[in-house]
């Protein structure tokens, strides 16, 4: 008897049991199935980028066919465009910043990780992280109130002196001084990019086994034979990560420059002239533009900034990624 | 060491004292551009801080007038595109941590979450204008937000991701030997022991946000009146910025600079905030 | 304590003593990781420095070519004589005291470059050599090493392609190639299968007709095997410095005692 009712009681108790669990697997089935198609979102987010902008850019190459990337002309009146003086300043501008803030943003990281005291690493560290923090529109307006008439007035005049004697040199360096141009653009985006080139190289760094650092300077090696022959060599993969990173950023950098460049759409064998880029070109006409071949081109320019960017991106990641997995292992 | 060479020597000396110079110089240029651009920023913007730009609306040229119908647009449309984006980064950046972690779509989805977050804006913008106001015929409040909330994804996607990457295997195990279900773990362990982290990649995605104005630009427009319609053309700080900044007119550009110091301060607060937040993760 | 009889007893008197070490104090911060050490490392001998883990012995060997300068908060008190010079002294240049003082890691660390660049790279630092000089001289470093009938062929590979053994007498190599005086060995052999063990001791055992060595050890017979003198340390103390048969047959501490029968540590 008394058996009976301990059976009906375990028998409802895990009656109790499998309705619970059955409610928690309903639940762990629905909550799996919302972040899965969260995380496919992300996917379907990227395709519809590159298809919207296939689509839009299919008038302009439709109209101007192959001849859209290598026209010069830009002109709204005949509905001609070509994106070559676009994709030449966008090019050389985020060159002219590699050039400049890879030394810059490898020194900073070599001060971060082996010569700056230790109090003062995070403060310093900090600073030159707020210089990413800072919005893009900033640089643009300091860049083009402060900056450009100080290189106009002091240092532009100075650079193209030095260079007239020097065949070749004395046309990339040619005046008149304008302040703005594509010289300006590519220092403003090395300041910009600065910050992403240093934290991607202290990190990687920072994954040097100490004991090799200690065998090198063991050896007796200075300071600056450890980093040139030890720590970069070991790291290099992860640092051409950093810069190609910094690159991407730099190649899709859109206001700081659209108030530097000085938006003119040509290509002019001085640095020191006005020019345009492509991120420039879309932000400065494309709420202007009338007519579908017009705004179809400028969302073409487009597309040919996102697959550039991509292929840079996706070198920078898989650069960085093959650090992580050399790391990985001892 | 019979061969040594003292000149040798003394030359790779030199060499490295050159290299430290160099690197501090590189550290002084990064900093005193800092200082600069701050500087300026103060400088120019604080003689023009008063209560009219937080009380008036943007003035035509040549008028008195201040910024109010534009910080509340840039509020707005951050607010919206944060309530959107943030969701949506949370539950992806979960499955590619707790579910999905040793997964083929994982990795997919990491590579072009990483490529997502460092994609220029501007052709977000394009991309938000094809598919929501050329559609729709205007621009409009909601288009900016879109755009901006395809900027937060990416960034609340790889904080959220690394943060739960962080919580350790114990805690969860732990939960596991208790017939915790996968999904209550989740929700009460990880996320709690991650929290600190979570908040922190939504004020980096705010800070990241609260200054774009290239997807603004042919997304929300721009909107010299006051206007809370999400249908219609909408302001925003960076555009006004923008459009003050290169007009020819002094009073315009007077607010531009004061608007460029807000936008800035409001930044940097948030990233030293996020900072301080995921501070004692940063010592582990 | 014994030691300091040892050091001025008869025989050990007039060896040439290669460093002597005086009343060594050594902090980690703010605290006291070596207690007034004093011992010789006798010129051309084999040193072995036993004792159970955290005794300072690493510690010890650390500031014989001051490594620990790499790191804030760490500072040494007392004097390192190295042929009389101190080489704790403020002006006393590093690199050129690295060049004297080589030293041999518990890890293989072959540096991210080629074979050849290893030691070659070495050399460089204080020498200027045409290129057939150089290969003489790196061919040399590798025959000292025992590793020259292996690596020969491939020269180009990456250090990193060799095995574990092989790293370890590439990285010795590479200290002999720049012809320090001293060689510092930290448990070389720990991460190291006994074949390659015993390769290893076999070139210390020849390094030191040319070489002055100390060499830590957590494996008392190696300790035995290879050097003539061994320091006992414990605690950050030197409890015993004397002639290796002798503390392994009959030492005069009870410490010591303890620790080679394996009563502790």
């Amino acid at each position: 008897m008394t058996d009976f009712v301990v059976q009906d009681r375990a028998l409802a108790k895990a009656k109790e049991r499998a309705k619970a669990l059955s409610a928690f697997r309903l639940g762990d089935l629905v909550f799996k199935n919302i972040t899965l198609s969260a995380a496919v979102t992300v996917l379907v987010i990227l395709g519809g980028v590159i298809l919207s902008l296939i689509r839009g850019s299919i008038p302009a190459f439709h109209a101007m066919g192959f001849e859209f990337l290598t026209s010069q002309s830009w002109n709204p009146v005949t509905d001609k465009f070509g994106a070559l003086p676009a994709i030449y300043g966008t090019v050389v501008t985020s060159l002219l910043a590699i050039v400049v803030a890879v030394p810059l943003g490898l020194g900073v990281a070599v001060f971060l990780t082996e010569l700056c005291p230790m109090w003062a690493r995070r403060p310093i560290g900090i600073a030159i992280e707020l210089l990413a923090g800072i919005p893009s529109i900033i640089y643009g307006i300091w860049g083009l109130f402060i900056f450009a008439p100080f290189l106009q007035e002091y240092v532009q005049p100075a650079i193209i002196e030095f260079f007239a004697p020097i065949p070749f040199l004395s046309s990339v360096f040619a005046g008149p001084a304008y302040g703005i141009g594509t010289f300006t653009a590519g220092i403003i985006l090395a300041i910009m990019i600065l910050p992403f080139i240093t934290s991607i190289s202290r990190d990687v760094f920072s994954t040097v086994p100490p004991v090799l650092k200690e065998a090198a300077y063991g050896i007796g090696c200075t300071t600056w034979e450890v980093v040139r022959k030890v720590v970069i060599p070991y790291t290099r993969v992860g640092v051409v990560g950093g810069v190609m990173l910094g690159l991407g950023r730099a190649l899709g950098e859109t206001m700081a420059v659209t108030f530097i460049i000085g938006n003119a759409h040509k290509i002019s064998g001085s640095l020191l002239a006005p020019g345009t880029t492509i991120s420039a070109t879309i932000a400065n006409e494309f709420t202007e533009a009338v007519g579908d071949i017009y705004t179809s081109s400028l969302i073409a320019l487009g597309l040919l900034l996102f697959l550039i960017t991509f292929v840079v991106l996706a070198f920078a990641r898989l650069m960085l990624m093959r650090l992580d997995q050399k790391g990985g292992k001892p | 060491m019979s061969e040594f060479s003292m000149s040798l020597y003394n030359a790779r000396r030199r060499k490295n004292l050159f290299a430290k110079a160099a690197c501090v110089a590189a550290t002084g240029i990064g900093l005193a551009f800092l200082a600069l651009i701050l500087g300026v920023l103060l400088w120019k913007g604080l003689s023009g801080l008063n209560l009219a730009v937080f009380t008036e609306m943007t003035p035509p040229p040549g008028a008195k007038g201040g910024l109010l119908n534009a910080i509340m647009g840039s509020v707005i449309m951050t607010v919206l595109g944060v309530i959107v984006g943030t969701p949506l980064g949370l539950m992806a950046g979960t499955y590619m941590a707790e579910y999905g972690r040793y997964t083929k779509l994982t990795l997919v989805v990491r590579f072009i979450n990483d490529i997502l977050l460092s994609a220029p804006s501007i052709v977000i913008g394009l991309f938000v204008y094809e598919v929501l106001v050329s559609t729709v015929g205007h621009f409009s409040a909601w288009a900016g937000a879109v755009s901006l909330a395809v900027l937060v994804v990416p960034v609340v996607v790889r904080t959220t991701e690394d943060m739960l990457l962080l919580v350790p295997g114990g805690l969860r195990e732990a939960a596991v030997a208790l017939g915790m279900p996968r999904s209550l773990i989740i929700r009460k362990i990880s996320y709690r022991a991650a929290k600190a982290g979570l908040i922190t990649g939504v004020l980096l995605a705010v800070a990241r946000v609260s200054g774009e104005t290239a997807p603004l630009l042919f997304t929300a427009l721009n909107n010299q009146f006051w206007s809370t319609n999400l249908n219609a053309p909408m302001s925003s700080l960076p555009a006004v910025i923008f459009q003050f900044a290169l007009s020819p007119y002094k009073d315009w550009q007077q607010l531009a600079w004061t608007g460029a110091l807000i936008i800035t301060v409001t930044v940097l607060m948030l990233s030293i905030i996020a900072r301080v937040l995921s501070a004692p993760r940063a010592q582990k | 304590m014994n030691v300091q009889v040892n050091m001025t007893s008869g025989v050990d008197a007039q060896m040439a003593q290669k460093i002597s070490i005086k009343d060594l104090k050594f902090f980690y911060g703010d605290s006291l990781a070596l207690k007034s050490i004093s011992l010789p490392l006798y010129d051309k001998k084999v040193t072995a420095f036993i004792g159970p883990s955290g005794c300072g012995k690493s510690t010890l060997l650390r500031v014989l070519n001051r490594m620990y300068d790499l790191y804030p908060r760490q500072h040494a008190e007392g004097e390192v004589l190295l042929d009389g010079e101190n080489i704790l002294a403020a002006d006393q240049d590093l690199n050129l005291l690295r060049a004297r003082v080589g030293m041999v890691f518990q890890k293989p660390t072959p540096f991210p470059m080629s074979i050849y660049d290893n030691i070659a790279f070495g050399i460089g630092l204080y020498e200027k050599l045409a290129k057939s000089e150089l290969d003489g001289r790196v061919e040399q470093a590798l025959r000292g090493a025992a590793l020259w009938n292996e690596v020969k062929d491939k020269l180009d590979a990456s250090g990193l392609s060799l095995s574990g053994g092989q790293q370890q007498r590439l990285c010795i190599a590479r200290t002999v190639a720049i012809q320090p005086e001293v060689i510092l060995f930290d448990e070389p052999c720990s991460a190291l299968d006994p074949i390659s063990t015993a390769k290893i001791e076999e070139l210390i055992d020849e390094l030191k007709s040319n070489y002055t060595i100390a060499i830590v050890t957590h494996n008392m017979q190696q300790a035995a095997r290879v050097s003539e003198y061994t320091a006992f340390m414990y605690l950050g103390e030197l409890v015993e410095f004397a002639e290796t048969s002798h503390i392994f047959t009959s030492p005069s501490q009870q410490k010591t005692q303890d620790y080679i029968t394996g009563r502790f540590g």
